[in-house]
């Protein structure tokens, strides 16, 4: 016995590259892959962890001296650096307790549509890392496995109880009959609903609405990544005080950045890709014929013209709440793309009013500066264990997207309390 | 060669899925197409080159060339229907 549980803790020591492509290649086993294909996924999942690591050190070397620059210049004290929600779910993935998630999750969806607590079947595999994230994060200052998978159902349980309850307003908003929508980054800003009803009900501002099409004309860059790492990169620069040749070459970094780090995780999806189509195929030959909802990601309501325009208005006034709200220390990188996901469901409770919209998703991004700066310092634990070489002196990381979820925050802190 | 645009909300998740299958689908068929996998955001950026866009968001802009909805792709119900729609738009 203690033989079998010496080789397990060595196994999990070994650390990210290896403990999830291991775990995909005997979950792919399971679901009947050839040894070939399900070798050739876990293998796939290695090689994207490599490539994304590479990009987060391309992002943190750049921009971590150029932000503890700005703090010695000027005073503006944002030293922790969003990575962006797909370095933040490589870092869940690359966590010990990563590999009971998927299996997990699927049972823990199971059991609950067969005692109907949910209406969601979440077919959505690949969005299972924010449970992940959710126990990685647990296990991180308890290690305990147990009490991480713990963390891991009751933050599913949120997920697609939000789903649940959300279902009806979305499929009316965005004619997505039959779906609901369980993704994590979007679920986290179920508040804002609240928000918009409230701030329909103020005489004056409940009037007011903008023209989709005229703001896609004059905020379209803020769409397009590379202008935003570009420009954003190439400011940081010179308030950090760089010459005009560095300012160019922190730009350029970032632009980069900002590129590559999609690609990477593309090649982790491919990776994850075949058993999250044979758990989704299984989900299907179990529940297709009920009635039920079928939890997919975010993405199938986020082309909607007023759900485009609200986060292109959110990208500039997302970076100008970090530099003024006091006590922030976030500064918005990564996730400036990742805001069309944080304001679904407000977009659809506002029934496309991108004024509204733009008030109650601004209130609710402040709130989530606010989180992923209280949580930078296990974020930045996490990274470094998942092998992440951070700069000398005092950079975090943290992120928008799951760094700054309420859901996930609420349930670290009661952890705490005990740990 | 067609230039096919696959594009879900982040470029990354979604389209992937998409993206892959239908490089299968092309591949089976022997046609040769440009597939470039994007933000739904960054369409107008590459409207000019296009010849088709697949995507698992929505659209209610107008383009010049038509789109196709590949929300089966993810639900995993309707999956032949959908890539005979596409398969029919890449043969013309």
């Amino acid at each position: 016995m203690q033989g079998f549980l010496d080789f397990i803790q060595g196994f999990l020591d070994l650390g990210a590259t290896v403990i999830l492509p291991v775990a995909i290649f005997l979950l792919g086993l399971f679901f009947g892959q050839k040894p070939g294909k399900a070798f050739r996924s876990g293998l796939t999942i290695g090689v994207a962890f490599v490539g994304i690591f590479l990009v987060i050190d391309l992002l943190v070397n750049n921009l971590g001296p150029a932000a503890q620059g700005m703090v010695e210049r000027l005073g503006v004290s944002l030293n922790v650096i969003d990575v962006g929600w797909p370095a933040t779910s490589s870092i869940a993935w690359a966590s010990a307790v990563a590999p009971f998630i998927i299996p997990l999750g699927l049972v823990v969806n199971v059991v609950m549509l067969l005692t109907k607590t949910t209406k969601t079947m979440n077919v959505d595999i690949w969005n299972f890392w924010h449970y992940t994230f959710m126990a990685a994060m647990i296990y991180a200052i308890s290690g305990s496995i147990i009490q991480g998978l713990i963390g891991a159902i009751l933050f599913q349980i949120v997920a697609l109880k939000v789903a649940d309850w959300t279902a009806p307003m979305m499929s009316k908003f965005y004619d997505l009959p039959g779906v609901s929508i369980a993704t994590g980054s979007t679920i986290s800003y179920a508040p804002g609903i609240f928000l918009v009803k409230g701030i329909q009900k103020i005489p004056g501002i409940r009037n007011w609405n903008a023209d989709p099409d005229s703001i896609q004309k004059r905020f379209g860059i803020f769409g397009e990544s590379i202008f935003i790492g570009l420009f954003l990169g190439a400011a940081i620069g010179a308030l950090a005080g760089y010459g005009a040749g560095e300012i160019i070459e922190i730009g350029m970094a970032m632009a980069a950045v900002m590129v590559l780090m999609p690609r990477m995780v593309k090649i982790l999806m491919e990776g994850l890709m075949p058993v999250s189509e044979s758990a989704r195929e299984w989900l299907n030959k179990k529940f297709g014929d009920k009635d039920i909802y079928i939890g997919l990601d975010a993405a199938v309501a986020l082309g909607h013209p007023a759900v485009i325009s609200t986060a292109l208005i959110l990208v500039p006034i997302t970076v100008l709440m970090a530099v003024i709200l006091p006590g922030n220390a976030l500064l918005p990188f990564g996730d400036l793309a990742t805001i069309p996901f944080i304001v679904a469901f407000i977009v659809g409770a506002a029934r496309g009013n991108i004024v509204h919209s733009v008030i109650a998703g601004a209130i609710m991004i402040a709130i989530s500066l606010y989180i992923a700066t209280d949580v930078a310092p296990i974020f930045t634990e996490m990274a470094i264990s998942a092998d992440l070489e951070l700069p000398e002196g005092s950079t975090q990381v943290s992120s928008i997207d799951q760094g700054g979820n309420i859901v996930n925050w609420i349930i670290f802190k009661v952890f705490s309390l005990f740990n | 060669m067609k230039t096919v645009l696959i594009a879900c909300g982040a470029g990354i998740a979604t389209s992937t899925v998409v993206n892959n299958a239908v490089e299968e689908l092309a591949k089976e068929n022997n046609i040769k197409v440009d597939l470039k996998q994007v933000k739904i955001s960054e369409v107008g950026a590459y409207a000019d080159s296009a010849d088709l866009l697949v995507t698992t968001a929505m659209t209610q802009k107008e383009f010049d060339f038509p789109v196709i909805n590949a929300r089966n792709f993810l639900t995993g119900i309707g999956i032949e229907d959908t890539k005979a729609q596409i398969l029919e738009e890449l043969k013309k």
